[in-house]
């Protein structure tokens, strides 16, 4: 166990350092756009060659690549093509909105998929198997981007009920410290911010959170009937035990491995959603940063989003790995793949 | 087999009178995928007006004279629009998905049968595609290559691939272990032969129905890019950039974001159907 944990923490290097290279070869593919949308006000060449040089665009791709590199690896995200900003900065400000609605989506995710799963699995083959089944699939078909307008068409154009756009409205002054709302609620003693913020919220972590559901209520219907068929419940059934209790003690203790690793899995699914969700919703996250910045060539700014993403889902997956081989005694003594 | 299935639900719709509420239900998907592909290639002879250039008043609402679903803000045909709005959904969501069925599946045939360090460095080279969330992959991609309708099949190709390379890795490696391959080897046979003759026609089949499964994902996948504006460059028709278009219209004219949604909504449905038959199909094939 040790030893694979040490092999993956190893690793994950190697893999930061290959995103980081992958993400740099992507968005300097086209170098003179970013120069061509800020010069298109005045075109006049020493101007346009004066701005290339203060980019560092001027500079041949490797040494751009080692400058890139150096900077990284400080902690230097470098500065936005547009508005001059710190990058690091702006993802300290975003990162955080990001995480919020993907905590909020899993918990959405959790309730519904799990709910729904047990449910069908409690009578496999029952009509309400069948809706559920049904339901499942057609959440998992929803284009996520489509779902979350009809949500605002439903929740704000008709019923009026929630706030379609932002994360907090105008009239709230809210001051960042940490940029998570709940916790700067708690820590400027500030709960009048949090009502507003959970409003603001809602859709967008129903959006994600239910387009998400549908694959982990399959996954938790066909765990926990697949437990259920295993010799050791029925030898429980047989000693009498009552129905309730096999179900909890013994199915569903035995299928929430399964169970778990999946929702660690989504968890970089919800992250990809909310990019989508974000924009929808015109929710200040990472997610729309990156994709504005994607739209108007602003390299330092998609890089820096690109990355700060990607490494949160190798985390991610490396903390839902490692949890998972920690629970399971039976892979404990099993040697690494 | 997605042949033979299709087929044998095509003839079991076509017993008309004997059609049971059951075998009705399994075609139903079918037939919505096949309406779907009818109605995008008919699209031309189908639209009653002309998709891109607006001649009509704009904004005028469904059921308005000459103009069943109303026009958009630049007094286009919404129904037009729709139509040849299927065009490059399916011709984006088919071709990504082949794409990465041909790519991932010889990446994963090669690593599969060659086994050994090869396998080893070439499926970490796919766990660091993985590394990224499928659409942030997708992003990038179209960020470097810029928007168009080859790029972001190209995009949905390459958030794809790691599903198909590794499947076809596992299957690959599971034939690779067994008799007649050794005696192929054993016989003097070239690595190439092994591959393409000894263990190919092996695994097409799992392949070919888990790319029936990705089709709407695919359609998805792609459907957001466009919305998020890195797809079909306007005013070119598409579903997922009409739902933009759309969003800001929401409080004067819902459908016209609506509508285009329900499409790719609908197709995605009736194709995660089809490829649960085939995939159901395949599991008791192989169980039996």
């Amino acid at each position: 166990m040790i030893a694979e944990i040490a092999r993956r923490l190893a690793f994950l290097p190697v893999t930061l350092f290959v995103v980081a290279t992958l993400v740099f070869l992507a968005l300097r593919a086209l170098p003179g756009s970013t120069v061509d949308m800020l010069a298109s006000s005045f075109s006049t060449a020493g101007l346009r060659d004066q701005l290339i040089a203060q980019l560092g665009l001027d500079q041949p791709l490797w040494k751009q690549y080692l400058i890139y590199m150096g900077e990284l690896v400080r902690g230097d995200l470098g500065r936005s093509f547009i508005t001059g900003r710190d990058v690091a900065t702006m993802v300290g400000e975003t990162l955080p909105v990001t995480i919020e609605l993907a905590v909020a989506s899993l918990v959405v995710m959790m309730v519904v998929g799990l709910g729904m799963g047990l449910a069908a699995a409690a009578r496999p083959g029952s009509l309400l198997d069948g809706a559920l089944r049904f339901i499942a699939m057609a959440l998992f078909a929803l284009p996520w981007f489509w779902f979350g307008i009809l949500m605002i068409v439903v929740f704000s154009l008709w019923l009026g009920w929630l706030p379609a756009f932002g994360r907090l409205p105008s009239s709230v002054t809210y001051e960042p410290v940490t940029n998570f709302v709940l916790i700067d609620a708690i820590l400027t003693g500030r709960p009048d911010l949090i009502g507003p913020w959970l409003a603001h919220l809602t859709l967008p972590a129903l959006t994600v959170g239910l387009t998400t559901a549908g694959m982990l209520m399959r996954l938790a219907r066909a765990g926990v009937i697949e437990t259920g068929r295993l010799d050791f419940v029925r030898t429980a059934r047989m000693k009498g035990v009552a129905p309730g209790r096999v179900f909890f003690r013994h199915v569903l203790r035995n299928a929430a491995l399964g169970i778990l690793t999946v929702i660690g899995l989504q968890f970089g699914a919800m992250l990809g959603g909310s990019v989508v969700a974000e924009v929808v919703f015109g929710y200040p996250g990472i997610g729309r940063m990156m994709v504005d910045a994607v739209l108007t060539r602003d390299y330092a700014v998609a890089q820096g989003a690109a990355l700060v993403l990607a490494v949160l889902y190798v985390l991610v997956n490396l903390v839902t790995d490692l949890a998972y081989r920690w629970a399971d005694p039976r892979l404990r003594r099993e040697p690494g793949r | 087999m997605a042949d033979t299935a299709g087929q044998k639900l095509a003839a079991r719709a076509g017993a008309g009178l004997r059609l049971s509420p059951g075998a009705a239900l399994t075609a139903l998907p079918w037939m919505v995928t096949a309406l779907f592909v009818l109605a995008a290639l008919l699209a031309p002879w189908l639209a009653p007006h002309d998709p891109v250039t607006g001649r009509a008043a704009p904004m005028q609402q469904m059921f308005s004279d000459g103009h069943l679903l109303g026009t958009d803000a630049l007094g286009r045909d919404t129904l037009s629009r729709l139509l040849h709005g299927l065009r490059p959904m399916l011709v984006v969501s088919l071709g990504a998905v082949a794409l990465a069925l041909a790519a991932g599946g010889a990446y994963g045939l090669v690593s599969g049968t060659a086994g050994g360090r090869t396998d080893w460095a070439m499926m970490r080279a796919v766990d660091i595609l993985m590394s990224f969330p499928l659409i942030l992959a997708a992003i990038l991609v179209l960020a470097a290559l810029g928007p168009s309708l080859l790029n972001v099949t190209l995009a949905v190709a390459v958030s794809q691939l790691p599903i198909f390379a590794r499947l076809a890795r596992a299957l690959a490696a599971g034939e690779a272990a067994r008799d007649y391959v050794l005696a192929a080897r054993a016989a003097g046979f070239p690595e190439w032969h092994v591959m393409l003759r000894e263990v190919a026609p092996n695994i097409a089949r799992p392949l070919l129905v888990q790319a029936t499964s990705v089709v709407a994902l695919a359609a998805l996948t792609a459907a957001a890019l466009s919305y998020l504006g890195l797809g079909v460059r306007p005013p070119a028709p598409d579903l997922g950039y009409m739902v933009k278009e759309g969003q800001e219209l929401l409080f004067i004219a819902p459908e016209q974001a609506l509508l285009p949604g329900l499409l790719i909504a609908v197709f995605a449905l009736a194709v995660s159907f089809c490829g649960d038959q085939l995939a159901d199909a395949e599991r008791r094939g192989g169980a039996a």
